[in-house]
């Protein structure tokens, strides 16, 4: 156990190729997936947070519903989807980066959402009305609103980056844990531990740690920030 | 404690004219209700509003005055059975563009955008896509006429009540507002603070705005050249 933490820290600070190359792919995919989800996920989080429409309690429940399914299940469901005879079967992502991206995008998508939901709730709605009696247009009220919720939806990204960096289930199901191309942290400690690489398992749990700590440290910082804006007011 | 005499010195000034030969018919609206579920909150036969003009809205807790001016400032829907603008027949739903330019509703209690004062002041040009520079001698201009001017560069959130109704009213009437729409605006403030916001009434139809203005206030309500307009029993009363 001492022989392979020390193991691990070598590997760490060693820039070991294969390691670094597992962390590389990993961050890549999840920063995609993180970027392509976000626009989609804040605009369906400020249109449901802000307009009253018919079905807009059942698109909450869902949202909220959407954060507690396993990844591995979305894993499952994008595989059917990808896989040769599936519908999307011609893109051939099923075992490649961008099928990996595809799993995080929807991994990422319910957790933007909600969190995006409840910073738009929490702000006062006279700021939108402030602005729409100043003139401005539907999105001008958006990017407004957005303004004052952006705490909220900061944290909202950093929490998307916390789940999709942190899943194993959906990487695996559609990566397939290939080495050098779609081995990602998680899939790495879940799959190389059992073959006997206690070392590499070991220095990567200990990235997600680092990268946890940073996250969360991020997330105090902006919510420091965002009790400070409130007691001034 | 109120000090009418100071007040009234100042207004008779700056008189808002009651007959004056400029006012013509800028906003009139006929059988307008609002209704949560079965309540009938207000049931108004008719209503005329006319340019440089200043009304004052009373009524008790609850008559719907805020809403009335919510309303008007197209934040809230109603049913109403006719509508004219300027000579024009309009639909209210949804809320015209003509009016949306022409008419900027204040809150009791105004918030503050989290830029700066000088921003906040200038939103509304920034909006209409104004260029920066002729927007920015609004902004200065109409920070002077609300005594903010020092305040350019503040954090809107450390202003006090005071300070934070006369950025709003800024902030409204650099858009030069036909009609401005204001919902208490002397409320929770005293001394100074409140004579400061009700100096500044007058002015805004003197240059030509007309303005509503909810309130509780005896000093607004007894402005002269005001028209009083009272909501009684879901019925508008003009005075």
């Amino acid at each position: 156990m001492l022989d392979a933490t020390l193991r691990a820290f070598t590997l760490l600070f060693t820039g070991d190729p294969d390691l670094w190359r597992i962390i590389w792919v990993s961050l890549k995919t999840s920063v995609f997936g993180l970027l392509l989800a976000t626009p989609p996920a804040v605009l369906l989080g400020y249109m449901i947070g802000l307009h009253r429409f018919p079905g807009r309690r059942i698109a909450i429940w869902l949202a909220q519903a959407a954060l507690s399914l396993p990844t591995v299940l979305i894993g499952l469901l994008l595989y059917l989807l990808l896989s040769r005879h599936g519908p999307m079967g011609s893109l051939q992502w099923l075992f490649s980066q961008p099928g990996i991206v595809a799993g995080q995008f929807v991994v990422a998508l319910p957790v933007l959402l909600a969190f995006t939901l409840a910073a738009v709730q929490a702000i006062d709605p006279r700021y939108a009305e402030t602005a729409i009696s100043l003139g401005a247009s539907r999105l001008q009220v958006m990017l407004r609103v957005l303004h004052e919720a952006r705490f909220g939806v900061m944290a909202a990204v950093l929490s998307g980056f916390g789940r999709v960096i942190s899943e194993v289930g959906c990487a695996l199901m559609v990566g397939g844990n290939i080495e050098g191309e779609t081995r990602t942290i998680t899939t790495a400690i879940a799959l190389e531990t059992s073959k006997g690489e206690f070392a590499q398992g070991i220095a990567l749990g200990i990235v997600l740690v680092s990268i946890a700590l940073l996250m969360n440290g991020a997330l105090m910082l902006l919510q420091g920030d965002a009790h400070a804006a409130k007691d001034r007011a | 404690m109120i000090q009418p005499i100071s007040l009234q010195g100042m207004v008779r000034s700056t008189p808002v004219r009651t007959g004056d030969e400029r006012r013509r018919a800028l906003l009139g609206a006929k059988g307008l209700r609002k209704r949560y579920g079965e309540r009938l909150l207000f049931d108004i036969g008719c209503m005329e509003v006319a340019t440089h003009s200043a009304y004052v809205l009373t009524g008790i807790n609850g008559a719907g005055k805020s809403t009335l001016l919510r309303v008007l400032g197209g934040l809230e829907r109603a049913e109403i059975d006719s509508m004219r603008f300027e000579g024009r027949e309009v639909n209210p739903h949804p809320y015209p563009k003509a009016m949306r330019e022409a008419i900027v509703y204040v809150h009791q209690h105004p918030v503050m955008f989290s830029t700066s004062v000088a921003h906040n002041i200038g939103y509304g040009l920034q909006v209409r896509g104004l260029p920066k520079a002729q927007a920015a001698g609004k902004v200065e201009e109409a920070m002077a006429w609300a005594g903010v001017a020092h305040l350019g560069d503040a954090d809107p959130a450390r202003l006090s009540g005071g300070e934070r109704q006369r950025v709003a009213l800024a902030r409204a009437r650099v858009l030069s507002p036909k009609l401005l729409l204001l919902d208490e605006p002397t409320a929770n403030l005293d001394g100074q603070a409140r004579e400061q916001v009700i100096e500044l009434i007058p002015t805004v139809v003197e240059a030509g705005g007309s303005v509503i203005i909810a309130c509780h206030d005896r000093d607004l309500i007894g402005l002269p050249g005001v028209h009083r307009l009272k909501l009684r029993d879901g019925k508008l009363e003009v005075r």
